[in-house]
């Protein structure tokens, strides 16, 4: 797998603006923050004469992706993805239209929050929900390791690398 | 390096248009190749670019297809020097460049061509038929002139529209624009007006340069452009490059030796590494991303957009 599916993504905090190439959007928004935020695009797309699916959630839950996947599915080329929300979130739904085969090109991230992170834990798989940044420790949810956030995000599965905090102690 | 091959076969495939196969002159394998390969063929006082039929996979034999364009001046075309080829005759040429691959991660991939721009797009036809890939053509030509018209009825079936009428071609290409699945990628070879006009649109219809890949056949006419001056990293020398002048020329005054072989921004051989300044692409052989990067310049046709344009020369 290529460097760009593995390294840590640069994605804005603030707002990138409207991408108003496309032909068709997709506007997906994850947590309070992100609303108004999604909404404003949604209004100036619409104002352009563009086609809008807009969904708006507290995360990117499997529901969220599920739907997600279903319009990348759907839809034909010229069609745009934008995303709002916390990095652990954008980062999930970026991850499923990859892919779905959308290209980087056609979708827009605005990062609103990028402590909240997923971590895979390297030692049982299971993957955690913590407020953690990179060279942080927290608990894995799955086997209790204490896991150290290594800056290895895998775009496919969107998620932080996460390896046991004193491993090289134990060897 | 330079491969000598023998003329096997010249066939008048339509109007204008021969099919000319060569190989080896002891019959031996010759090197594979990506579809939408070409080869730089010495026609005489000339090198010619001609995009390969064959699918790559262990070729036997490499064959083009050569459109007939007489000039005013009686041949500068080199595509007479081609019609004139025997069987039997020598000819030489360089190994297969690939300039214009299939995208492997590709949902669909969308083939369009105009006239004897067919001749990549029937290399990609074939590879995608024997991978069993998802590929549709639109294939517009004049009438008559339509090269691999029952062989590609035959590969695709359903999956290829062909068409003689401008405005039946405009239709046909605005519906393909808007339904292609996500994925899609497109791929144009024909004159340049066609090309433009299918990028144009593509991109009116929301296609990102990514999913658009071009095959020019004759090389785009090219303006005299702007002086700028080379400056040589390693030779620490600065070299002048007036308007109309190539860099490529430029470097071989003032006695740099860069290997180069079309001359016409196809092969990809003069490529140079780029250490500062932003080049001016006007080559056919980088990639979108290549392009964007902008450390590297094809120095027989690309210029520079800054005063200055530092190589690692
Ligand atoms: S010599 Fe062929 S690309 Fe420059």
């Amino acid at each position: 797998m290529g460097l760009q599916h593995t390294s840590v993504p640069r994605w804005p905090t603030a707002d990138p603006g409207v991408d108003r190439t496309g032909r068709a959007y997709a506007v997906m928004s994850f947590g309070p923050d992100a609303a108004p935020l999604a909404a404003g695009w949604g209004r100036e797309l619409h104002a352009l004469g563009r086609t809008v699916w807009s969904w708006h959630g507290e995360a990117a839950t499997d529901e969220a992706v599920a739907e997600l996947r279903r319009q990348v599915e759907y839809a034909t080329v010229g069609w745009r993805l934008m995303l709002a929300g916390p990095q652990c979130d954008v980062l999930r739904a970026h991850a499923e239209a990859l892919r779905g085969g959308v290209l980087e090109a056609e979708i827009t991230v605005l990062v609103t929050d990028a402590v909240r992170t997923r971590v895979w834990c390297a030692h049982c798989g299971a993957t955690t929900l913590a407020d953690a940044a990179l060279g942080e420790v927290t608990g894995c949810s799955g086997c209790g390791r204490s896991l150290y956030v290594y800056h290895h995000v895998s775009r496919r599965t969107a998620t932080h690398l996460g390896f046991m905090a004193d491993a090289e102690e134990l060897q | 390096m330079t491969l000598k091959l023998v003329v096997r076969r010249s066939t008048e495939i339509a109007e204008g248009i021969r099919e000319i196969v060569m190989t080896r002159p002891d019959d031996g394998p010759l090197p594979a190749h990506p579809p939408g390969s070409h080869v730089v063929v010495d026609c005489g006082p000339q090198r010619n670019a001609y995009s390969l039929t064959n699918c790559g996979i262990d070729p036997g034999a490499y064959t083009v297809a050569v459109l007939r364009r007489p000039t005013a001046d009686g041949g500068s075309g080199g595509s007479e020097q081609m019609h004139r080829f025997q069987p039997g005759d020598r000819v030489a040429l360089s190994p297969p460049r690939s300039a214009f691959p299939p995208v492997s991660t590709a949902r669909r991939h969308l083939l369009i061509a105009g006239g004897i721009g067919i001749t990549p797009l029937l290399s990609h036809a074939r590879n995608a038929v024997r991978w069993g890939a998802d590929v549709r053509l639109l294939y517009v030509h004049r009438p008559g002139a339509g090269a691999y018209a029952d062989e590609l009825s035959e590969l695709l079936g359903e999956r290829a529209q062909r068409v003689t009428e401008k405005s039946e071609f405009s239709v046909l290409l605005r519906q393909a624009l808007v339904s292609q699945p996500m994925g899609t990628h497109l791929y144009v070879c024909g004159p340049a007006a066609l090309m433009d006009r299918v990028l144009q649109e593509a991109a009116a219809a929301g296609w990102p340069p990514q999913r658009l890949h071009l095959e020019r056949f004759t090389p785009a006419e090219l303006d005299p452009g702007q002086p700028f001056t080379a400056s040589l990293g390693r030779s620490r020398r600065q070299v002048s490059v007036p308007a109309g002048t190539s860099l490529l020329e430029a470097l071989e005054n003032a006695g740099v030796e860069v290997p180069n072989m079309c001359r016409q921004g196809v092969c990809g051989e003069c490529r140079v590494p780029v250490l500062a300044g932003r080049p001016l692409h006007r080559d056919e052989f980088l990639s979108e991303d290549e392009r964007v990067a902008g450390d590297s310049v094809m120095c027989c046709v690309s210029r520079s957009e800054t005063e200055t344009l530092e190589v690692d020369l």
